[in-house]
């Protein structure tokens, strides 16, 4: 002050007068906040989650784009003896040089890398429906699980009966009832497989549901169905993503396990690619034809893992600081 | 606390009985009864008329129906008293056609008709398939009522079945004087040797009470356990003697008969049941035996199926928490340092890789570094159990890694600590004294669980391993529609996993006394 007093200026020259104005105090200074733009923001921060999305972006195209582009036929070569079980220097000595080559080829002279691409396709596809549905009947069923004390009391019950029941025999009723195909089996897995999602969506429920905010809301008025959509909801989003992190792989996994004891469907999934060349790990040079699915599946499972887990992290609203 | 048990176990029970239920509705409600002949040899073989009957044969075998032919109805008929068998041999001779009975035939078979349609059957009527003026072959005319079998009825029966009490009445034919002798020395040993055993006769059992060699030493067969019976993967033999017989093959010894036969044999004496007729049926029974207990057990030199699946399921279990826990906490000590780093690397790969990836991956490693990967029940070694046990405890340490890490993590960030930090603790006593026994206390819930689980044992382990293990049980009897196993296989299961959550939940109130489950004040 004292120094701006010794420029010699006036009072008025000094001061601006402004206006109390409604508006403007009405107005937040805070920056504007974007809920999925600051999920992107934390989830990019990481450079690991840039590789892993790459990988992963990868192996969508390799199983999705590839075949379709280049097409598979299992049984092409089916009739020529000396194309088959190659190790991958013989058959790409045999067919030239190709991609499609690299891995050698198969029990029926199909190439490995291929089998394994489309088998990938099919069981990503499984896999992702079948979380689609179980997640959103799931996390429906739960929320309202997870209020009404009356639909408790009646789903424990229902939780402890179906949950007794051995998964295996339901699949294999149903894979026995109708036949083994694709949609009988995504039909099996979610006939039951929502009951999970939904009790531990109850369970989350039930911790934040008499949260003080929400008894606050509550006392202002707040109808149930708003606090469930406006104040619980977007506190579960990173809970439902984590749990999808975890739901897509066991689906593969599951399909793997399916196969192995022979309720698979009858496309040649991953599972199935596993289970057929199993005899071929024991064979000195066949390995290859076990390890490429067993290791693409892996790939896809820890890929998917790890995605769904660090965006499960990123959508959680306090790491946004 | 005694009584919020016993009330759970009822809740239990009531939700195990419905699980039955519907488990029983699916098997012989939903699945296609016909798919049992696909590899039947015997039904390929017969043809009309014939097969006709021997399907509903064997679906009585298989519990499906409830199914009377009409000579099985004559002959209780004269077991009862009410038609001598003189006119039994006559009225069984039904004709070609319906329309060609005799007058006393078509009598009776009205009888049976009206009888068994009275009790919800279906009385079907074959008529002879003719060839010109011969029978066709399996062309013979038939008779016979069949239903399905209600399902309470069915679950009545096998609720009521599945605890057996022996008594002196138990064996219909006549055997003497019925009743239970007490001796101090067990004929089994040259009633020599002070050993107390309980012999009956007119029990199933010959001995119902005895001592001997194998674990747990003192054995009764008062009570026995049936599960359900098996027709397809063991014929004939009760789910839970399949799954605690002992295999391997015969351990042989100097034994001295009830005869006074004295003969190299593996025959266990002490398993002695009933079986009518059969000394008069087999010459060398009766050289062995001086009555018709003569139906016995082997001695084998293997465990049995639920004994590997135990054996490695426990030790890998045991395994898991040594090594999960500690391991847990290190990673949370830790927090973001390399070994936590490392440690989710690993839960990652655990608990994202198909399970069938990893357990032929370690099976690979496992062989290279020459390690037995297949067993041999003749020539056990303690070598043999390392890799299936490895495999199997691998993911549960990554589980447990997992879940150590979150509690210990969200324990350090709760007010308590912050208050012992402040009031001078140690680091040390913080972490040791107060955050790992607040953590403890969830993962205490999951101990009972996983070691009663330890018996069901794990499929696909033990066929990598080609261990001779329980955990086949159920998918073995699925795919050859065992329908008595499966129920038998179930209910076991169930029942363990009743008992799990409940031993789980007194466990924890043990562990932490803020935990009490008489009066929720909610």
């Amino acid at each position: 002050m004292e120094d701006l007093k010794s420029l010699g200026l006036s009072d008025e020259e000094l001061f601006s007068r402004i206006d109390h104005s409604l508006l403007e105090s009405e107005r937040i200074t805070a920056p504007r906040y974007s809920y999925w733009r600051s999920v992107f923001r934390v989830f990019f921060r990481r450079k690991l989650n840039i590789v892993v999305l790459s990988i992963l972006a990868l192996v969508i195209f390799m199983a999705y784009v590839y075949p379709t582009i280049f097409g598979y036929d299992q049984f092409s070569n089916l009739n020529d003896a000396t194309t088959k079980h190659l190790s991958p220097a013989a058959a790409l000595q045999r067919f030239g040089p190709s991609i499609r080559w690299i891995l050698g080829t198969g029990s029926s002279g199909n190439s490995t890398f291929d089998a394994v691409w489309f088998g990938s396709r099919i069981s990503i596809t499984l896999a992702m429906i079948c979380t689609v549905i179980n997640m959103s009947i799931g996390v429906l069923v739960g929320a309202i699980w997870g209020f009404s004390k009356k639909v408790d009391i009646v789903m424990i019950e229902v939780r402890n009966i179906i949950g007794n029941v051995p998964g295996v025999l339901l699949i294999s009723v149903l894979v026995m009832l109708f036949s083994p195909s694709f949609w009988t089996l995504i039909f099996a897995m979610t006939i039951t497989g929502w009951l999970g999602v939904a009790s531990f969506i109850r369970t989350q429920v039930i911790i934040i549901r008499d949260r003080e905010y929400n008894l606050a809301s509550k006392c202002l008025g707040t109808s149930t169905l708003r606090i469930a959509i406006k104040n619980i909801l977007p506190f579960m989003t990173s809970v439902i993503v984590t749990l999808m992190a975890t739901e897509i792989p066991s689906y593969i996994g599951s399909e793997v396990f399916l196969s192995y004891i022979g309720l698979g469907i009858s496309e040649m999934s991953l599972g199935k690619l596993i289970t057929e060349n199993q005899s071929a790990m024991f064979v000195p040079g066949w390995q290859l034809e076990f390890w490429s699915p067993v290791f693409v599946s892996s790939i896809i499972t820890i890929v998917l893992f790890v995605v769904g887990q660090n965006l499960g992290d990123a959508s959680d609203p306090r790491t946004h600081m | 606390m005694g009584k919020y048990v016993v009330k759970r176990l009822v809740h239990g029970l009531i939700s195990v009985v419905i699980v039955i239920i519907v488990v029983m509705l699916l098997v012989y409600g939903l699945m296609n009864r016909e798919q049992i002949f696909a590899e039947d040899q015997n039904y390929t073989r017969t043809a009309l008329n014939e097969r006709e009957v021997y399907k509903y044969q064997r679906w009585e075998e298989f519990g499906y129906v409830d199914y009377v032919p009409y000579s099985d109805y004559l002959s209780d008929l004269v077991r009862s008293g009410e038609l001598d068998s003189a006119t039994r041999d006559e009225v069984v001779q039904i004709a070609r056609k319906a329309e060609n009975d005799e007058a006393n035939v078509a009598e009776y078979v009205e009888k049976f008709t009206q009888y068994y349609e009275s009790q919800g059957y279906t009385v079907k009527r074959l008529d002879a398939k003719m060839d010109g003026r011969k029978v066709k072959t399996g062309g013979r005319q038939q008779l016979y009522a069949y239903r399905d079998r209600p399902l309470l009825t069915r679950a009545l029966t096998y609720f009521l079945s599945v605890f057996k009490v022996d008594n002196i009445h138990s064996v219909k034919d006549d055997v003497g004087e019925r009743g239970l002798t007490f001796t101090w020395y067990d004929p089994v040993y040259g009633g020599e040797k002070f050993s107390p055993a309980i012999i009956g006769n007119g029990t199933q059992h010959k001995y119902l009470l005895y001592f001997d060699s194998n674990f747990p030493f003192f054995h009764q067969n008062f009570l026995t356990i049936q599960l359900g019976k098996s027709y397809t993967v063991s014929r004939g033999i009760d789910v839970f003697d399949t799954m605690t017989r002992s295999q391997g093959s015969f351990v042989q010894s100097s034994i001295t008969f009830p005869s006074g036969l004295t003969e190299l044999s593996a025959d266990d004496l002490h398993s002695a049941v009933y079986s009518s007729g059969s000394r008069a049926s087999n010459p060398v029974l009766d050289a062995r035996f001086v009555d018709d207990y003569a139906n016995v057990d082997t001695n084998k030199n293997g465990f049995s199926k639920t004994g590997y699946s135990f054996i490695i399921g426990i030790l890998s279990t045991i395994g898991a928490y040594i090594l999960g826990l500690p391991l847990g906490i290190a990673m949370s000590r830790n927090k973001d340092g390399w070994f936590d780093k490392l440690g989710t690397i690993y839960i990652i790969f655990i608990t994202s890789v198909p399970s069938l990836g990893y357990i032929f991956m370690f099976r690979a490693i496992g062989s290279a570094t020459g390690l037995p990967y297949e067993f041999k029940m003749d020539n056990p070694s303690a070598a043999m159990y390392v890799l299936p046990i490895v495999s199997l405890m691998l993911p549960s340490v990554g589980n447990l890694m997992k879940w150590m890490r979150r509690y210990m993590i969200d324990q350090m960030n709760s007010d308590y600590v912050k208050f012992a930090r402040s009031g001078g603790l140690s680091e040390g006593e913080i972490f040791y004294k107060h955050i790992m026994k607040n953590a403890a206390i969830p993962i205490t819930h999951g101990i009972p669980g996983s070691l009663l689980f330890a018996m069901t044992g794990s499929l696909i382990t033990e066929r990598v391993y080609s261990v001779p293990g329980a955990g086949k049980l159920l998918t073995d009897s699925i795919s050859k529609y065992d329908n008595g196993v499966i129920v038998g296989v179930t209910l076991f299961f169930a029942l363990l996993s009743v008992i799990a959550a409940i031993m789980g939940d007194v466990l924890m109130a043990v562990v932490d006394p803020r935990i009490n489950f008489t009066n929720k004040a909610r």
